[in-house]
């Protein structure tokens, strides 16, 4: 009991001494919120997004922080379950109590965010989401997917701008996709444009998501004879039609559009040459005309801890992106001196931004102001070797024009060869 | 029991979960909370049909989609309030109930069972085709605005869903302790011996089937006002039927207080590990609980109570 005075003597004269000599008691950290998806569908690339934001919280407390306070991530599992999302942003806010927020990966998850984001005026940059505040046109929601301001058209308007282009002209589609989220986005989006275009819809039709055997469907388009093939599907059926396309033979002048799963190590490889010839979307790829600055350093470091955070190897699809987005918020913070959430909202609005995936301006509804949506094509891919993936020249751009780095094979069955 | 007890216990709970809205400020307890009651509310109307006459539905997370999606048209076509889309949603599922039991009461065991899930997966495509509620996509909705006495829309649905906890509940116990009740243990005994009895076993288990499938619809009415974005993909999960199926198993399927014990034990775990293992570990839990209860306590927590202090007493 007797030693409990001389105890506090001494704290009190530690705190006494360090304010006396000015020694600065660390400030409470800037807390950056959200849920990711760390478990359930669109596990891997959340979780390749993960690690992208703690190699820029990493960057960011390396050169001091966020007005000169640490930046410390908050985040929980959203199973990738749009339902989790309320209680899980509402324990963020008002149990962590974090500064600010970001949303995790994917349209399904951003969707019951906005209107939470709405109700207490917060500013949110979301994680890939399609046309997100379509509905809500709410001006402190900012997308970081370089899709363009109007995301449903925008998507294929860059695989249509190839098609149009080129000698002779395709004059009919075929459109087909999984039945479901992104499918019928994209799929609705490539109608627009088809008519848009002058392209004549010979065949549309969805297939359920689980079917395995997609042989019947490629058969049932090469019987309609089109020009052009628009595909959107998920991963597995991604595989499933291009193995398809292979057997039955199927050649239109062009073939990809809206497929899921090229983007990544594990179907390039897997499907190694059968890719020749395809032509798909891309938000990055290691072409000389797209090496922004930072960029390559930062995939050098993901690339290390890929293996070890079990995320794609390559990782160029999200994980720029992911670190982007939060970089973003950040060049907010540190431009408005504040987490005054309108300030950084106007900030957001306000300018060109430097970033990792290059100069981002969001336009009035918080998409990109123009659209940077790629449409590449793959060429001279030999075998499934992982590293040439890695090298120039086997996804050239093609659109837009201001990014491209080679020229389409044409027709299709000339690539594939 | 008392006749009366259960009533007060039902003015309790309501006015605690009023009183709640008024004292507790932490948002993230209604969102927590209304989980909590939804699944007690699930539970509940699983284990009319499942508990008392021993028919096991998969296709809870059908009936409770057509609550949300009923709901979601009336938002959408009329703006209606939320105790109209209650009531709708109750009675669509309702009669999707009456349908069901007509066309598959007939089937017994695992045959419908997987009546059920078919049941489930044939309103999934529809809904994902139908395009005035969004399809495969999905639609998003806002929420109206908050009005006297909740400080927030979410603090009156916390409040809704803890209501329908009660009626739910209160209507299991009445099932129960009444002449409906002792029909459908018989059914669950042994359907042939009661309908030589005079049991009107068609009629009874119609009748768990409308108020099952009714209680389900109820529970998914205010889903759309609670996660603001309702698509085919989160309201026919599959994690409705198993927690629905779980958590009687867990508490006791013989009385009606056992889901509300398991819905409450295991929808409170599962709140937990999402915000702290944060992972899809809630499955995991439900999963290993069952098993351990299957194994250790087959009659659930309810049975273990009665068990433990019946050989007190002896």
């Amino acid at each position: 009991m007797r030693k409990r005075p001389t105890f506090v003597a001494v704290v009190s004269a530690v705190i006494i001494a360090l304010i006396g000599t000015g020694v600065a008691v660390p400030a409470e950290p800037i807390k950056l919120g959200f849920g990711m998806a760390l478990t359930g569908a669109l596990a891997g690339n959340g979780k390749a997004a993960l690690l992208s934001m703690q190699m820029w919280a990493e960057d960011v407390n390396k050169k001091g922080g966020l007005l000169g306070r640490r930046v410390e991530l908050v985040y929980y599992d959203d199973q990738t379950k749009p339902a989790t999302i309320p209680a899980i942003y509402t324990k963020l806010l008002d149990v962590d109590k974090v500064d600010l927020i970001v949303s995790g990966y994917g349209t399904n998850v951003i969707a019951p965010l906005i209107p939470l984001a709405m109700e207490r005026n917060l500013t949110v940059v979301g994680l890939f989401g399609m046309a997100n505040n379509e509905k809500f046109n709410y001006g402190r929601y900012f997308q970081i997917m370089p899709v363009g301001p109007n995301p449903p058209v925008d998507w294929s308007r860059g695989f249509f701008e190839v098609a149009s282009k080129q000698s002779p002209k395709p004059a009919t589609i075929a459109i087909v996709g999984a039945d479901a989220e992104y499918p019928h986005n994209a799929m609705a989006g490539a109608r627009k444009n088809a008519e848009q275009y002058g392209l004549k819809v010979v065949y549309d039709n969805k297939y359920p998501p689980s079917t395995v055997d997609f042989t019947p469907i490629v058969r049932a388009i090469k019987a309609t004879n089109p020009d052009v093939v628009y595909v959107a599907s998920y991963p597995p059926d991604t595989a499933g039609m291009i193995f398809a396309a292979h057997e039955v033979g199927l050649a239109p002048k062009m073939f990809g559009g809206g497929m899921v799963g090229l983007q990544f190590a594990a179907l390039q490889t897997k499907l190694g040459a059968k890719l020749n010839g395809v032509v798909n979307y891309e938000t990055w790829v290691p072409e000389p005309t797209l090496s922004f600055p930072g960029i390559n350093d930062f995939l050098k470091r993901y690339q290390a801890q890929a293996a070890k955070a079990g995320v794609d190897p390559l990782g160029y699809y999200i994980a720029p992106f992911a670190y982007a987005y939060a970089q973003v918020l950040g060049l907010a913070v540190e431009g408005t001196k504040s987490l005054d959430q309108k300030k950084i909202a106007d900030y957001l609005h306000g300018r060109e931004m430097d970033t990792i995936v290059g100069k981002v301006k969001f336009g009035p509804n918080g998409e990109w102001a123009k659209p940077r949506m790629l449409h590449v094509q793959f060429q001279n891919i030999e075998g499934n070797d992982l590293e040439q993936f890695k090298r120039p020249g086997k996804r050239v751009v093609l659109y837009p024009e201001e990014w491209k780095s080679g020229t389409l094979i044409y027709p299709y069955a000339k690539a594939r060869k | 029991m008392k006749k009366g007890l259960p009533l007060l216990i039902a003015v309790g709970v309501l006015l605690a979960a009023l009183v709640a809205t008024r004292l507790v400020g932490n948002r993230y307890l209604y969102f927590a909370g209304y989980v909590i009651f939804q699944y007690v509310v699930l539970a509940t109307a699983w284990n009319i049909l499942g508990g008392y006459t021993g028919y096991v539905n998969f296709g809870t997370a059908g009936f409770f989609a057509l609550g949300a999606y009923t709901a979601t048209v009336l938002i959408l076509a009329f703006k209606a309030p939320l105790p109209v889309q209650i009531v709708a949603g109750g009675l669509v599922s309702a009669v999707l109930g009456l349908g069901i039991g007509y066309l598959t009461l007939r089937l017994r065991g695992v045959f419908f069972s997987i009546a059920t899930l078919a049941l489930a997966l044939v309103l999934q495509t529809f809904v994902m085709n139908w395009e005035y509620v969004g399809g495969a996509k999905g639609v998003s909705i806002i929420r109206p605005a908050a009005f006297p006495p909740f400080a927030s829309y979410v603090e009156f649905l916390f409040f809704v869903m803890a209501a329908l906890a009660v009626v739910s509940a209160m209507a299991a116990w009445w099932i129960e302790n009444s002449w409906v009740g002792r029909g459908l243990a018989a059914i669950r005994d042994n359907e042939e011996a009661a309908e030589c009895m005079g049991v009107p076993t068609l009629r009874l288990k119609l009748l768990a089937t409308v108020v099952s499938g009714c209680f389900m619809g109820v529970a998914g009415a205010p889903f759309p006002y609670y996660v603001t974005l309702v698509e085919p993909v989160s309201a026919f999960s599959l994690d409705y039927a198993v927690n629905s199926l779980a958590m009687p198993m867990i508490g006791g399927t013989t009385t009606w207080i056992g889901p509300i014990v398991g819905a409450i034990l295991l929808s409170t775990a599962q709140q937990v590990a999402t915000v702290t293992i944060s992972s899809e570990l809630n499955l995991l839990i439900v999963g290993i609980v069952l098993v351990a209860f299957v194994l250790l306590a087959p009659q659930g927590i309810v049975g273990l109570v009665q068990r433990l202090a019946g050989r007190r007493r002896a």
